[in-house]
């Protein structure tokens, strides 16, 4: 599977892939290296600066990942809101649920 | 020139900082009247149409509270740096942004209430939807009070002023914007506000860490204190244990997996609640992810910066015991060391941070009281005109409600902490279980609230009172209460029938979420919904 695939399709894009896996998975470690970066980068230590660069690389290795499908996903949901909002207030819709 | 009690003193050019920044905020959000008057959906959610910038700021905005600064200058005073993991709970939204933020941005729920509605059908999910928009309405106003009475403390530190001017004063002043622009208002206030509050608090801590002696100047006075560990955020008093005072690794990693793991879920963190309002503003599924993933960044480095500015002021005092004394310390860094001229610009960011809290509360309480109770159950064929106008009532209940709380506060402090014990753990992993398995339905979520309930009342209060439980670590507390909960809900899923088949496959169709969903993904391949 391309890792960097950058065409998807709307159907593709709807699908849960290893890529969603691999952005939440560099966005946790870029959190918590962020956390700990910071406070070292503010006392000058050179961990601190370290871990600050490397959250930032995996940061921008996510968004590399990620955004091509996110795209082709909200264009393809975005098309058809309208008309799921209006199912949405059917269902939800209090009186017809209940029969009354 | 004004002398507080504490010998802080405001020059008329401080009072200028603090008026002009408090007039912007309030033009920033009055200005957008005509667009949040124009729908319920306008008025709750912007109409649905914010590039992620906005969104995201809001989020960095509303949970840098007045209290913030006080519970986290607590935690790192108390632990050194590896206090820093306590507020590390914003990391839910590493995960989230990808996963439970995707799968409710496509549900177009309006609150989390809703969106019970939509995940289940029957009477389990309108007494679901009915209980969370109850409890949320009474949330909203009860951190209102919370977030309010902070501010009266910090009034009556600063000018000497009676409390109930202080808990009053700045919140009637945001209301102003909430009650005639809405959401909009919030948003567009937001906006500012959080620029204005990450570079005030920036200025102060790094004027801390300069007055303490610079960066390497704490780093050797660290030394010389014998509390050079202080800066290691992964000192741990040993890999678990059951002394409720030390901090060990399993702390660490139960906060870990609670926070990240969390992710997956909708409703197992208190904060998840005003995200859902944001991610449902976004304009798209794409915006929604960006917003929630950026807001969560920007708090953990906000966090981070207010750690390093409570390590230099621990340098400069380093034997303070009272609790209320030291969670003060970020706030005794700028009043007491930033120069004249400067304090009011402080002063302006701490009207911003409370401002940006305040007036999402009062939005989104209003929103449940609005949306989940009185356009669902009282008025289902209430025109736009009327929804706006009984969220502004709405908006005004929740203002006066929470100053009548606010003023008691004192008394009820612990009343807060065990609200949080109940939003937190019996419930976090059926939270993640209602996103990921069809199966989970809606007896079993509300078996879990109710067992809850139950159980952290009992494991966090009444059996260590009676000697019957000693007094646990949190870690400890967590995992006893996931597992204690898990007795009740687990069978109750299985005692019970699934919800309706083709509600969930409409479910599934719009929302498409994660785990196991094999038997409604088929079915809604049959019906042609969705492809294979």
């Amino acid at each position: 599977m391309e890792i960097f695939k950058k065409n998807w399709t709307a159907a593709e894009a709807d699908r849960w892939t290893v890529h969603d896996l691999l952005a939440s998975l560099f966005g946790v470690v870029a959190f918590l290296l962020v956390t700990v970066g910071v406070i070292g980068a503010f006392l000058l230590q050179v961990w601190g600066f370290v871990c600050v660069a490397v959250a930032l690389l995996l940061a921008w290795l996510m968004y590399r990942i990620i955004d091509p499908k996110l795209r082709a996903m909200s264009d393809a949901f975005e098309a058809r809101q309208a008309e799921y909002l209006d199912d949405l207030e059917k269902t939800v819709r209090w009186e017809e649920r209940s029969g009354t | 020139m004004q002398e507080a009690a504490t010998g802080i003193v405001f020059t008329p050019l401080d009072w200028v900082w603090t008026i002009m920044l408090i007039l912007l905020m309030i033009v920033c959000g009055v200005i957008f009247y005509r667009l949040g008057k124009r729908s319920e959906s306008d008025f709750f959610l912007a109409g649905r149409g914010l590039p992620w910038w906005l969104p995201a700021t809001s989020v960095y905005a509303t949970h840098t509270a007045t209290d913030t600064p006080m519970w986290i200058t607590g935690a790192i005073y108390q632990c050194g740096a590896r206090g820093i993991w306590y507020p590390f709970f914003a990391a839910w939204t590493a995960i989230s942004a990808f996963v439970s933020t995707r799968i409710f941005r496509r549900s177009l729920a309006m609150s989390q209430a809703e969106w019970q509605n939509l995940r289940y059908s029957g009477l389990g999910a309108e007494l679901l939807r009915g209980w969370l928009a109850g409890w949320q309405t009474f949330m909203n106003m009860f951190v209102l009070a919370w977030v309010s009475a902070a501010m009266g403390k910090i009034c009556v530190y600063l000018f000497g002023w009676p409390n109930w001017l202080g808990v009053v004063l700045f919140t009637s002043v945001c209301a102003v914007y909430v009650l005639v622009a809405g959401y909009w208002g919030v948003i567009m206030a937001d906006f500012q506000q959080g620029v204005i509050s990450f570079l005030v608090i920036t200025l102060v801590s790094c004027w801390g860490v300069y007055v303490a002696g610079g960066p390497l100047g704490i780093v050797s006075k660290l030394a010389d204190l014998g509390e050079s560990w202080r800066m290691n955020p992964f000192h741990f008093d040993g890999f678990w244990g059951l002394d409720s005072g030390s901090f060990y690794a399993m702390d660490f990693i139960t906060l870990l997996i609670m926070s990240t793991v969390g992710g997956l879920g909708m409703g197992n963190f208190i904060d998840w609640y005003p995200e859902a309002q944001r991610i449902q503003s976004a304009k798209s599924v794409r915006d929604a992810s960006y917003s929630i993933w950026a807001g969560g960044f920007v708090s953990l480095i906000r966090n981070s910066i207010w750690a390093v500015a409570i390590l230099a002021f621990f340098v400069l005092y380093p034997n303070i015991q009272s609790e209320a004394e030291y969670e003060m310390g970020w706030f005794r860094l700028g009043f007491e060391y930033l120069p004249a001229g400067l304090i009011g610009i402080f002063f302006a960011g701490i009207i911003a941070i409370h401002l940006s809290t305040v007036s999402t509360h009062l939005n989104l309480g209003s929103l449940y009281a609005t949306r989940d109770l009185y356009h669902h159950y009282i008025n289902p064929e209430a025109t736009q005109e009327q929804l706006v106008k009984v969220g502004r009532w709405n908006t005004l209940f929740l203002l006066i409600g929470s100053f009548v709380l606010g003023l008691t506060m004192q008394s009820i402090t612990s009343w807060l902490i065990f609200a949080l014990w109940l939003q937190a753990a019996g419930i976090w992993i059926p939270s993640i279980l209602q996103v990921v398995w069809w199966r989970f339905n809606s007896w079993a979520y509300l078996s879990s609230w109710i067992a809850n309930l139950v159980m952290s009342w009992l494991v966090v209060w009444v059996l260590p009172e009676l000697g019957l439980l000693p007094d646990l670590p949190n870690w400890v507390n967590f995992w006893l209460l996931a597992g204690l909960v898990a007795l009740v809900y687990i069978p109750v899923t299985f005692m019970t029938k699934p919800d309706d088949r083709d509600h969930l496959v409409r479910y599934y169709a719009m929302a498409r979420p994660l785990g196991f969903w094999r038997p409604v993904h088929e079915d809604a391949v049959k019906k042609g919904l969705i492809g294979s």
